[in-house]
């Protein structure tokens, strides 16, 4: 049924275009299939980042200069962020990751505002360097290509499972996600006991499908987002194409910065969720 | 089980989902965390905790600077004290001194006076008495001189010590 039901509801730009994949550079050759305009851009997005940290980190004084302070600035916002939700003891491991997720994402989602991202590229020709609508961009933002998001979701999940089991255990997990909580005994004690097991099993799909739901929830933002200012660039002409997608600009502008938060901060919830320590079931325990 | 299959190709068709190119973004971030982790958070952070220690050590000292001062302030006026309290029981003692002295002259000067006076009123007293013994002698004379004449008598010495007595009664009457 689900198959039936699929087909009419396969993905195709409603507005603008703007295809739901990034664009190969060599579609010939299979062996390099995985150079893309996203992953192009990505590479971009990685040197800009790496060229500001070292020069940020470059010749470090106590008085900071420019380019040190603001990165102190964003690292110790982030920081003070990060150990609010997972605490002093797990912050230090996971704030590298949490800090680079957040600093690639909002980047990533930025540098795909600008100018040329998704406009320069290859299509039916209609003169000299002009083209009537442009099917395989040059660049395009890395978030806007769920090999991108899903690999970020996932190599987070994996760092989620490395530190949950480091930290709590096998079976401290298993515990965890299962175990009743209240300290009921007797018949109402069992009641709950299946109540928390059948939780727990929810429990499980929800972790197996956080992947999905990170990944899907950037990469269905970015894309939306891109087509907004695809369709809104199309209307009215010259002026048009200038003035229409003007204040959508700052709404993905908005939307960015959103997306970074929203990924980072459900990734410290996640992680924080399942490494905090069920004190008052210990207590009890020994009651 | 094939249905799940079967949606999940599709649904990695459709967003253009490829082993080679998750890998690759895979790689990518991957590159990007072990770099920013080393040689930029690490950095950063090592920076911000020797600010922050070298803050608390500034605050150490600024607050053992205050206590010190406060020390200062309470032996400084500790001290003021002292000095105020020496410097009263010294007026005081000086005050004393001085009343003491003050009283000795007075009592000195009164018992001068008193001496001055005594003796003045001795000197009086004796010459008023040598005056009237005087008056006395002249006033006997003279009533001898005046009884001689009148009686004609010549008076012995007798009656001359008779009427200068009598006169010297009425005198000193």
């Amino acid at each position: 049924m689900l198959l039936t039901f699929l087909p009419s509801t396969s993905f195709s730009p409603l507005l603008a275009n703007v295809h739901s994949y990034a664009s190969e550079f060599l579609k010939e050759s299979s062996n390099l299939a995985f150079l893309t305009n996203s992953l192009l851009v990505a590479g971009v997005v990685v040197g800009l980042i790496l060229w500001f940290a070292t020069k940020a980190t470059k010749n470090m004084t106590l008085i900071p200069h420019k380019a040190q302070n603001f990165f102190e600035l964003v690292v110790e916002f982030l920081y003070g962020q990060v150990e609010g939700i997972v605490g002093a003891k797990i912050a230090p491991r996971v704030f590298p990751l949490l800090a680079t997720i957040f600093i690639y994402i909002l980047v990533s989602n930025w540098f795909g505002l600008l100018p040329g991202v998704g406009t320069i590229g290859w299509g039916e020709g209609t003169g000299f360097m002009s083209v009537k609508e442009v099917h395989d961009p040059l660049l395009r933002a890395p978030t806007a290509d769920l090999n991108m998001t899903f690999g970020l979701s996932v190599s987070m999940f994996l760092v989620w499972l490395y530190i949950t089991i480091k930290e709590v255990g096998v079976w401290g997990f298993i515990v965890h996600t299962f175990g009743a909580k209240g300290g009921l005994k007797g018949i109402m004690g069992a009641m709950v006991a299946m109540v928390f097991l059948f939780v727990g099993v929810i429990e499980v799909f929800s972790i197996v499908f956080r992947p999905v739901t990170l990944s899907f929830r950037l990469f269905g933002n970015v894309l939306a987002g891109e087509n907004v200012l695809h369709t809104m660039s199309g209307m009215g002409g010259f002026i048009g194409s200038v003035l229409a997608p003007f204040p959508f600009y700052f709404m993905e502008l908005l939307v960015g910065l959103l997306q970074a938060i929203v990924f980072t901060l459900l990734s410290a919830v996640y992680i924080q969720l399942s490494t905090s320590h069920d004190d008052h079931g210990h207590e009890d325990a020994h009651h | 089980m094939d249905q799940i299959k079967g949606i999940a190709y599709q649904i990695a068709g459709d967003f253009g989902l490829a082993w080679g190119k998750f890998f690759a973004q895979v790689i990518i971030f991957i590159l990007v965390y072990t770099v920013l982790k080393k040689y930029a958070f690490g950095p950063i952070m090592g920076m911000l905790e020797q600010r922050r220690q070298r803050i608390a050590d500034g605050e150490a000292k600024l607050e053992k600077i205050t206590r010190d001062a406060a020390e200062a302030a309470k032996n400084s006026q500790a001290i003021l004290d002292k000095a105020e309290a020496d410097a009263a029981r010294l007026v005081k003692e000086a005050d004393d001194a001085a009343k003491l002295i003050q009283e000795r002259r007075q009592q000195e000067a009164v018992s001068s006076a008193n001496t001055i006076i005594a003796k003045a009123r001795e000197a009086a007293q004796l010459e008023q008495e040598q005056l009237m013994s005087q008056l006395k002698r002249e006033f006997g004379r003279m009533v001898s001189d005046a009884t001689s004449r009148v009686t004609g008598k010549v008076l012995n010495t007798e009656d001359q010590s008779r009427i200068n007595q009598e006169t010297s009664a009425q005198v000193s009457a």
